[in-house]
């Protein structure tokens, strides 16, 4: 089973953590906890977004690949 | 010619036995002219050259043997829907044309045409159905089919021509995404004989970028031989064998090449394709956060503040458990109180009244013994009154008694008592006895 987090698998884990504490049924420290780990999940997405959201950066490929081999030679 | 040749007959070159010299410009006219006499024709070739200008268009059409320039009025060619490249092989309709120039313009020879289109369409589809088969059967559709693609890629690489309006359209469908990511241009002809293997080549340097998670291939509409650089085997080989998802959008939607066979997902536009290769609405997505994590936050808050309120009431319970009673006992007791007040006044009234009905009867007792002991009394007291010497004294009665006090009741006791006392009614006198006679 792969334990590997994905933007997907966040926003569903934050939706059934939602869910759970919107049913009332959850005890003060399971609610604590789901908070808790709903809070780290909507910072992981928020990180994700915020990585596309800093402005459109656009460059050919060859200057990538040039940078890239200049990153590569200086080490 | 002739009437031109002899107004200029004294410039004729003298050695020369040719007619003439005529001016040029006639002759042109007759050049154009018999040049269009010469029947029009359909003449098969390959396209090199293709350049347009405001009002026509221009080509050569080459075959090993020789070559033709060829022309096509712009609103012509417009009509045809195609667009020529070089080593695009078609079929032509026209004639032979001159145009004559003039004192500012140079004179050019063209075969108008004036139908014009692609030639073996019929042989691409059938050659093109054969490959299809073929890289199907080999399984090449469902390698990139398997590829998971990222709901929100990081690093977006895009092959497509540099000029083409495609390169607009992806950038307007990522911006109607909100993504704003890192974007790898691999400009590559998209026509052409040339093409097919440049975008294969751009698509392995993209996916050789470890950064570059989903590769975009677009291209506008075009003809079916303009789109045959897509449906290139070794172009589809590489894409099915590419470590990343191609998202491709080649063509209308009408066009179906190979490459949207084998790509992970082939899209209608390149604008669509932008959007297919960011799944995710990253402006909802980011409202959609805000939401959640105020969500959260309310849930958090009131877990704590509900259950610090509901101690808050357990703890302050005993407490007014205890007040509630100490008032309810202090209720009790000044009614108690009040009770026995009340108890109190209505006993002491009680005892009063039985009081005053036990002296009201005592007196009642006593006075009606009272008037009975009186009548008796008075009854005694007239009865002793009637004995009482006293009132025989008052008749005029004496009482002799002897110096102590006692009564003599006889002369005997009065001679032998010589001293007397007589009591009257109203005193008493002292006496001697000195003539002592016989009582008669």
């Amino acid at each position: 089973v792969s334990t590997e987090r994905t933007y997907e698998s966040a926003v569903a884990r934050i939706e059934e953590i939602i869910r759970r504490l919107d049913s009332g049924d959850a005890g003060l420290r399971e609610t604590l906890e789901l908070v808790k780990e709903g809070r780290d999940l909507v910072e992981y997405c928020a990180g994700e977004l915020e990585a596309v959201s800093s402005g459109l950066q656009e460059l050919r490929l060859e200057e990538l690949v040039a940078r890239l081999e200049g990153a590569g030679a200086s080490q | 010619v002739s009437s031109g040749a002899e107004s200029e007959a004294t410039e004729a070159l003298p050695e020369s036995d040719l007619p003439g010299p005529f001016p040029v410009g006639s002759y042109a006219a007759r050049l154009k002219t018999r040049l269009q006499q010469f029947a029009n024709v359909q003449l098969i070739g390959e396209v090199w050259g293709f350049r347009s200008s405001r009002t026509r268009v221009y080509f050569e059409l080459r075959d090993p043997r020789g070559a033709l320039p060829c022309s096509m009025w712009q609103s012509d060619f417009e009509a045809l829907d195609v667009s020529l490249t070089d080593g695009l092989k078609v079929v032509v309709g026209g004639g032979c044309d001159y145009y004559p120039g003039s004192s500012t313009s140079s004179p050019s020879f063209s075969f108008a045409v004036t139908e014009l289109r692609i030639a073996g369409e019929g042989d691409l589809l059938a050659q093109l159905e054969r490959l299809r088969r073929r890289l199907a059967a080999e399984g090449l559709f469902e390698h990139q089919k398997r590829l998971a693609r990222p709901p929100l890629p990081k690093t977006i690489g895009v092959v497509t021509g540099e000029r083409g309006k495609a390169r607009d359209d992806v950038l307007a469908g990522l911006h109607r995404r909100g993504w704003a990511g890192r974007l790898v241009w691999a400009f590559a002809p998209v026509q052409d004989r040339h093409a097919a293997p440049r975008i294969a080549a751009a698509l392995r340097e993209l996916a050789a970028v470890p950064e570059v998670e989903v590769v975009i291939v677009a291209r506008g509409g075009g003809s079916l031989a303009d789109l045959f650089a897509f449906c290139d085997e070794g172009l589809c080989r590489t894409v099915a064998l590419l470590r990343v998802p191609v998202i491709a959008s080649v063509g209308h939607h009408t066009d179906r090449t190979l490459i949207d066979d084998v790509a992970a997902v082939c899209c209608s536009t390149p604008t669509h394709a932008a959007e297919a290769a960011v799944p995710i609405d990253c402006r909802a997505a980011r409202a959609g956060m805000t939401t959640y994590a105020r969500r959260l936050h309310g849930h958090g808050r009131r877990a704590i503040l509900d259950r610090a309120r509901t101690l808050g009431h357990l703890a302050r319970a005993p407490d007014q458990h205890v007040a509630r009673h100490r008032r309810h006992l202090h209720q009790m007791l000044r009614e108690l109180r009040a009770s026995a007040k009340r108890a109190g006044e209505q006993g002491r009234t009680r005892a009063s009244t039985h009081l005053l009905v036990l002296r009201r009867t005592a007196e009642r007792a006593r006075g009606s013994d009272h008037a009975k002991r009186t009548r008796e009394l008075e009854r005694l007291m007239l009865a002793l009154a009637a004995h009482d010497p006293q009132r025989t004294l008052a008749r005029g009665y004496a009482l002799v008694e002897d110096p102590g006090g006692e009564p003599l009741g006889s002369a005997a006791a009065a001679r032998e008592a010589e001293d007397l006392r007589v009591r009257f009614h109203d005193g008493a006198l002292r006496a001697r006895v000195t003539n002592d006679e016989e009582a008669p």
